[in-house]
């Protein structure tokens, strides 16, 4: 390789040993380079004066009482976070796991609770209770009606046709309460979850069951 | 600093001193013949031996490389006192930290890189509490520090002025390249700077200290 004084610098920065030999080959016959690589090397020559590798019989003592004494302070102050710090080291798919699994723990208790103790037990306005509730309550009423009506279709033959005035009486009563009925269902329909309204179409049910009752006394 | 206080040229005085063939540049695989004994076997073993919190590990870590790191803390600091300091907070900080060290380098590697910045640290304190003093008087009010067989004083001491001229990087480059015999690479990870960036910061610095080592012998010529 052929050097020249313009690859000094360059050599000086990022030589390598090749280039280096080839430096001071050349250097050989140019004064001016020769005299930038004896500086060179001057410099580094000169930089072993600041190397002191004396010992300190002290010091290693004075180290080793100072990471006992660590040592023990970090063992008995060690909070709950530091002990998990070894977490930090596991890898990391076991990390991930870790935090799924607490995730979904987590999300198990607040549902748990929210059931429990949430606002769907204890709070007698919540929109759940009042749809559970009126879902309770006419499927009740649906099946009272059915036995009503099954308690009509037995007793009809004697009030299509009365043979007594008391009969016609009863059958006067009856078309009457179906009246009734129909006007509250149709209210109810419009507003569901008023109880009052079903408390009435519950009392007029009540007196269309007694008067059916006694349509069918009177027959027996 | 006006000189470098010596009265011959430092050129003539380190002459005796220096050795043809050892320049460091030179060398490519440098970094095996300085560090034999911090193979990546015993730098891994001690780094697990540390984490497990074995104090004799700490002591083996401390005999093989405590005296570079007091020298190294130093020549950053200045004094044998503060240069303990800083050791003894490298080891504890160490200890302290060791669960974090997950071994992207070296071992020793990444416990020089808190030496350097605990030396910062020590001397930012110091100069915020206005304990230091300015560099002539210190250099002269400084007690005499033990120094290596066949040093020579008045060298040492405008060796520590000129360095004390660089800027903080192309010291502590030239302190770990020169003096320690760090390679670029372990420098790089140290410094967190590139290992390019390693060699054109020690390039400027033995440019500057040249040209400040230099400078008496030119005042003089002038003079004459």
């Amino acid at each position: 390789m052929q050097i020249t004084c313009k690859d000094r610098e360059r050599i000086f920065l990022d030589g390598s040993a090749h280039e280096w030999r080839g430096l001071e080959f050349h250097a050989a016959s140019c004064a001016e380079c020769a005299e930038e690589v004896r500086a060179w090397k001057a410099l580094s020559a000169a930089a072993e004066e600041l190397r002191d590798y004396q010992e300190s019989p002290a010091l290693w003592p004075r180290i080793a009482t100072a990471l006992a004494q660590q040592a023990e302070q970090s063992v008995m102050g060690k909070s709950w976070l530091e002990r998990l710090a070894f977490w930090r080291r596991a890898p990391m798919v076991w990390q991930a796991a870790l935090a799924g699994a607490l995730a979904l723990l987590m999300a198990v208790t607040a549902g748990y609770l929210y059931l429990q103790s949430g606002p769907g037990k204890g709070d007698p306005n919540s929109p759940l209770l009042k749809d559970r509730t009126l879902a309770q309550v006419e499927r009740s009423e649906r099946d009272y009606v059915k036995a009503i009506d099954k308690l009509a279709a037995e007793a009809k033959p004697q009030l299509d046709l009365p043979a007594s005035p008391l009969m016609a009486s009863y059958n006067e009563k009856l078309i009457m309460l179906d009246s009734a009925i129909d006007e509250l269902r149709m209210q109810a329909g419009q507003n569901p979850s008023n109880a009052h309204l079903r408390y009435q179409l519950l009392a007029m049910y009540q007196g269309k069951k007694v008067t059916l009752q006694d349509v069918l006394e009177t027959k027996r | 600093m006006g000189s470098a206080g010596a009265t011959l040229p430092w050129e003539l005085r380190i002459s005796a001193v220096a050795r043809e063939g050892t320049s460091r540049v030179e060398l490519s695989d440098r970094g095996a013949q300085s560090n034999p004994e911090t193979g990546i076997p015993e730098d891994a073993a001690l780094a697990t031996a540390c984490r497990a919190g074995d104090l004799h590990a700490f002591e083996r870590l401390y005999r093989l490389q405590g005296a570079r790191m007091k020298n190294l803390a130093r020549n950053l600091l200045g004094t044998t006192s503060d240069a303990e300091d800083a050791v003894q907070e490298t080891f504890l900080k160490v200890q302290r930290s060791i669960a974090s060290f997950r071994g992207q380098s070296s071992f020793v590697t990444w416990m020089f890189r808190i030496l350097v910045n605990t030396c910062h640290d020590l001397r930012r304190r110091r100069m915020r509490r206005k304990e230091v003093v300015p560099e002539e008087r210190e250099e002269g009010a400084r007690p005499a520090e033990p120094r290596a067989p066949g040093g020579h004083p008045s060298l040492k001491l405008a060796l520590n002025r000129a360095i004390a001229q660089l800027t903080r990087h192309q010291r502590d480059v030239f302190l770990l390249y020169e003096v320690e015999g760090f390679r670029h690479a372990e420098i790089a990870e140290m410094l967190e700077i590139s290992e390019s960036a390693s060699k054109n910061t020690l390039f400027q610095a033995k440019r500057n200290l040249r040209q400040v080592l230099e400078a008496p012998r030119s005042s003089q010529a002038g003079g004459a």
